[in-house]
């Protein structure tokens, strides 16, 4: 906890408020989603186990996020939960849109990554029915070809029963937990981010996967609100180490990229936030590699990367900088960034040095 | 306790003075930026992990925000600094108010903590609720809080402007520093709002864009050697040596035009001339024109409150701006306000303005009273005498020697804008409605003058005689008309009669009559409706000539002089006597009698708020009793406001 707030009860509360403002009635005027069609599914060629293969990504279309639907506002960058669907999902709809979506790797090689998503908690039992859970799972146990799954869920719900049926469904394969732990330092999860949940949580539930051999994927955001651009850069790095410390087993950096109904789009569009500069999430990946152990993977793929919307540096460099964070997520390979350089390099800097001075937002 | 000492000297809010506190001075104005530049008057330190270690420069300013917790080191920096920012976070000039009041609470309870509160440094973003900040200023200022960071983002938008505004709602004896991105032309607009400390990190922030700044505008630089001539210090060095670090040139350059820049504010201020400064800094863009006019709509009431009623012997008012520059609109309000005709006025005649100043003294004006003189044969003092002008509107003969009508200039075409027009017309229907609806107005106007009164002519109830129909009102042709419209007028009013002397009421008055009549109005103008009746009755005798100096002294006991020079009044103790039962321009202090030649604002119990740095004020004691005059030194709020200061010049005491 910070040494310096006094009332952080008065400060959350006032951002919860403006969080939930800002969401308005975007959740209740949702489209209502075919219920048998996944959000979104997408494939791509990555490394699997050390070996060439095809990672799957799947969106579930589900009710949503259960801390984005309740009454303290959601996260304040988050409007993942748009993704889904205000109309009712069964757990039979649920099961055929996995159905659907992997008969787009019907024909693939293995080895497969398949990555679950669902804009919440694949282990909140409101929001993928335990029914559900059980038969996803059955289906990928029974695809010899899947080496590598990653699920995620906020980590209140990442709890012994719920752990301990995952690893009994898929006892060969590479299980990974992804949880949002966004920053380790809990004035800015908490005030910043809204996002309800302590570190000690966190912790116990890297623990929890970690007894039944399950790895645990940190995400680590980069540049909550109310943060400068250098503040941001010492919290994802430090965040990254605390990380690693924690015992997660990859870490995986998300810049922060503007989405509709959130409290980080109100203070984008009134001028009062920029997203990160490549540059930062360059110089975050670059410290936290000396830093971390060989061990923990560190990934990044800025969503909406080089647009106003989402982390960007002055357009002339954006390609350049998003082909080598790419490149480094692959690779780990610290190299993959020499010879990275711009004529707006000298203005980030500018910008690290003097936006804690003013606390104007700097462009 | 810190505390800022204000020195004397007023032009608008802008004021010089000194920061002191147990830890350091720091003179005003001065610039701000961080360790990387150097050459500022302050630096300021973000406490940050990686720069703590590396600060050499004395610190001044410590910025800790709210979410970086305290870094190792940052006790001993704040300790040792005069000047030390209450945390805040980035972003918080678009929150709701809920969070922005969380926000300031959380300063006031560092504050509240601090051993020293005067030295904290409260942080107001450019909220838009600004209603919101007052009750938390206050309740800052009663914790000890002296200082605030206002927030600049350089896009001259409503959020600067938010910036200004809250500017004006701050105690006057704070400091205020003005942090962001402050082009160079912004300082003097800052200066003359009231800011006292200016961050120059767009200096740094120009130089890495390889970017030189100047006055008016910015300068791409990829070559020293190509760029413009610049005569600096880092500029010539860097033409010596064929390679240098061009960012650290750029950012010498840089740094030395917001010295160039302020110290031209400084020089501006001591001149009375800052308005004009900043007038014509608006020359540089479109935004600095429109930010100036909305500074002056937004906080018209806080500058004019500290605007002189007295200025430099020469006042250029150049374009649309000074339309409403404070002692520009103050003179055009005061006057509607205060000024009342003679009674006996039969005849009004409106005049254009002339160049030389006061206009009695130009070669048309005296051409023009030698025309009436001629033509009315001694009844001049029948005529009101009426200047049209801009952008004062009109101006009363009687008041012709006041600032700033005696020392403004302004460029003549003859051509009018509508603006003005409509300014001129307005000050006219005002004026001419005081007069009765017998008297007589002769326009002897043409151009711009004659737009002016067609402008007016529907609202006015008087009958208007033309004297000119095109052309020049000083040309031989224009005089014999004049002279003969006058004759004529004169004729069926009877005026010529009187002089001939019969024993009606005008025969009585003395040939200088506008001697009386200036003192008179000078007095309402000065003091307040009223004031000219008590202070020169009838009975007054009156000695002495307008152009150098009157004494008005009743039954043998001198009540005012008028100063030639400055068309002001000067109070004797019996003079302020009479006019204390107004209840206007009087400051009253804790004591008995006044000792010494000035009263400091320390001693101020209460003042009348009208007070305007150089008024003639009425010094009360204890008692409420009239125990001497002077001149102000400062506005009434700020002697009700202020620890230290001189308050009032004491010409005259008990």
């Amino acid at each position: 906890m910070s040494d310096v707030i006094r009332d952080m009860d008065r400060l959350t509360e006032a951002v919860s408020k403006m969080s939930l403002e800002a969401r308005a009635d975007s959740i209740a005027s949702r489209r209502r989603r075919n219920p048998e069609i996944p959000a979104a599914a997408w494939t791509a060629r990555t490394v699997v186990q050390g070996n060439e293969g095809t990672a799957i990504a799947i969106v579930l279309s589900t009710i949503g996020c259960s801390h984005a639907r309740d009454e303290n506002g959601g996260c304040t960058m988050c409007s993942y939960l748009l993704d889904g669907t205000e109309a009712p999902v069964t757990a039979d709809d649920l099961v055929k849109q996995f159905r659907t979506a992997m008969m787009r790797v019907s024909d693939a090689d293995g080895p497969l990554s398949v990555k679950l998503y669902t804009s919440g908690s694949f282990l909140d039992p409101e929001e993928v029915p335990p029914q559900a859970r059980g038969e996803i799972l059955q289906l990928i146990s029974s695809d010899s070809r899947v080496q590598h799954v990653v699920i995620e869920s906020r980590p209140e719900f990442v709890i012994e029963d719920a752990v301990v049926e995952v690893r009994q469904a898929l006892p060969d394969v590479f299980v990974e937990i992804g949880m949002g732990l966004e920053s380790s330092n809990d004035v800015i999860r908490l005030l910043c981010l809204n996002k309800g949940f302590t570190r000690a949580e966190f912790i116990s539930a890297v623990e929890t996967a970690r007894r039944h051999g399950i790895g645990t994927r940190a995400y680590v955001l980069l540049k909550p609100p109310f943060l400068t651009e250098q503040e941001a850069l010492t919290d994802a790095v430090e965040t990254m180490q605390d990380a690693a410390e924690m015992g997660v087993t990859t870490v995986s950096v998300n810049p922060v990229n503007i989405q509709r109904h959130t409290l980080v789009s109100q203070l984008w569009s009134r001028g009062a936030y920029r997203p990160p500069w490549l540059w930062t999430v360059v110089e975050a990946l670059q410290r936290a590699r000396m830093f971390l152990p060989v061990g923990v993977r560190i990934e990044c793929d800025p969503v909406a990367g080089g647009t106003h919307r989402g982390a960007h540096n002055c357009g002339d460099c954006d390609g350049a900088a998003l082909d080598a964070i790419r490149r480094f997520s692959l690779t780990q390979d610290l190299r993959t960034f020499d010879g990275l350089d711009c004529h707006c390099r000298p203005r980030w800097h500018h910008v690290l040095e003097h936006e804690g001075a003013s606390l104007v937002v700097h462009y | 306790m810190s505390r800022f000492e204000i020195e004397r000297g007023h032009d608008g809010p802008a004021r010089r003075g000194r920061w002191v506190s147990p830890v350091g001075i720091i003179e005003t104005p001065f610039l701000l930026g961080p360790p990387n530049i150097k050459d500022v008057d302050a630096v300021y330190i973000v406490p940050d992990h990686d720069i703590l270690t590396q600060v050499s420069q004395p610190t001044v300013l410590v910025m800790p925000t709210l979410l970086s917790g305290r870094s190792a080191g940052e006790d001993i920096l704040s300790e040792r600094s005069p000047l030390v920012a209450a945390p805040s976070v980035v972003g918080a000039s678009a929150v709701s108010s809920e969070m922005v009041t969380a926000l300031i609470r959380e300063q006031l309870h560092m504050a509240g903590d601090h051993d020293d509160p005067s030295r904290v440094v409260l942080r107001l973003p450019p909220i838009d609720d600004m209603a919101l900040l007052g009750p938390l200023v206050t309740e800052a200022h009663n914790i000890g809080v002296r200082a605030a960071l206002l927030q600049f983002d350089g896009m001259l938008g409503r959020r600067d402007l938010n910036s200004v505004i809250i500017r004006s709602m701050l105690p006057r004896n704070w400091l205020t520093i003005a942090v962001g991105s402050i082009e160079p032309c912004l300082v003097p607009l800052l200066s003359y709002i009231g800011i006292d400390g200016f961050d120059v990190s767009r200096a740094d922030e120009a130089a890495r864009r390889h970017e030189r700044l100047w006055q008016n505008g910015t300068e791409c630089v990829t070559s020293i050697h190509d760029a413009r001539f610049c005569a600096c210090t880092a500029c010539t060095m860097a033409t010596d040596s064929a390679e240098g670090d061009l960012e650290s040139v750029l950012r010498g350059h840089n740094i030395h035009i917001y010295r160039t820049v302020l110290s031209e504010a400084v020089h501006a201020r001591s001149r009375g001339l800052l308005r004009w400064l900043v007038e014509s800094m608006t020359h540089v863009s479109p935004g600095m024109a429109t930010f100036l006019r909305r500074v002056d709509r937004a906080v018209y009431p806080y500058i004019e409150e500290f605007t002189p009623t007295v200025g430099p012997s020469y006042l250029p008012l150049i374009g649309p701006e000074s339309y409403h520059a404070a002692a520009v609109a103050r003179f055009r309000q005061r006057l509607a306000e205060r000024y009342s005709p003679p009674e006996d006025k039969q005849i009004v005649l409106l005049l254009p303005c002339s160049a030389r100043k006061p206009y009695s003294e130009s070669r048309s004006h005296r051409r023009f009273i030698e025309t009436i003189e001629s033509a009315l044969q001694g009844a001049r003092s029948a005529v009101a005498e009426v200047v049209i002008t801009s952008p004062l509107g009109v101006v009363p003969r009687e008041l012709e020697r006041l600032y700033p009508a005696a020392q403004y200039d302004i460029p003549v075409t003859g051509d009018w804008d509508a603006e003005e027009i409509r300014i001129a017309a307005e000050a006219l229907r005002t004026h001419l409605s005081k007069f009765s609806s017998d008297v007589v107005v002769v326009a002897h106007t043409s151009g711009g003058y004659a737009d002016v009164l067609r402008a007016a002519q529907d609202d006015i109830d008087q009958s208007i005689i033309y004297t000119i129909q095109g052309g020049s009102a000083t040309s031989d042709e224009a005089l014999e008309s004049l002279r003969e419209t006058l004759s004529d007028v004169g004729g069926l009013l009877g005026l010529q009669v009187s002089y001939e002397g019969r024993s009606d009421r005008r025969r009585r008055r003395p040939r200088n009559a506008l001697v009386g009549e200036t003192l008179r109005a000078t007095a309402d103008f000065q003091f307040g409706p009223g004031a000219g009746s008590l202070l020169v009755p009838d009975s007054a005798r009156l000695r002495g000539r307008l152009y150098a100096t009157v004494t008005c002294t009743v039954e043998g006991q001198q009540l005012c002089s008028y100063v030639g020079s400055t068309g002001l009044l000067s109070l004797t103790l019996a003079g302020a006597r009479r006019i204390s039962s107004l209840g206007n321009y009087w400051v009253r202090f804790d004591g008995e009698t006044l000792r010494g030649g000035s009263l400091f604002a320390v001693a101020v119990t209460d003042a009348d708020p009208l007070i305007r740095p150089g008024d003639e004020v009425i010094v009360l004691n204890t008692d409420g009793e009239v125990v001497g005059v002077g001149r102000s030194e400062m506005s009434g709020r700020e002697m009700c406001e202020f620890d230290n200061g001189r308050a009032v010049s004491i010409r005259h005491k008990e």
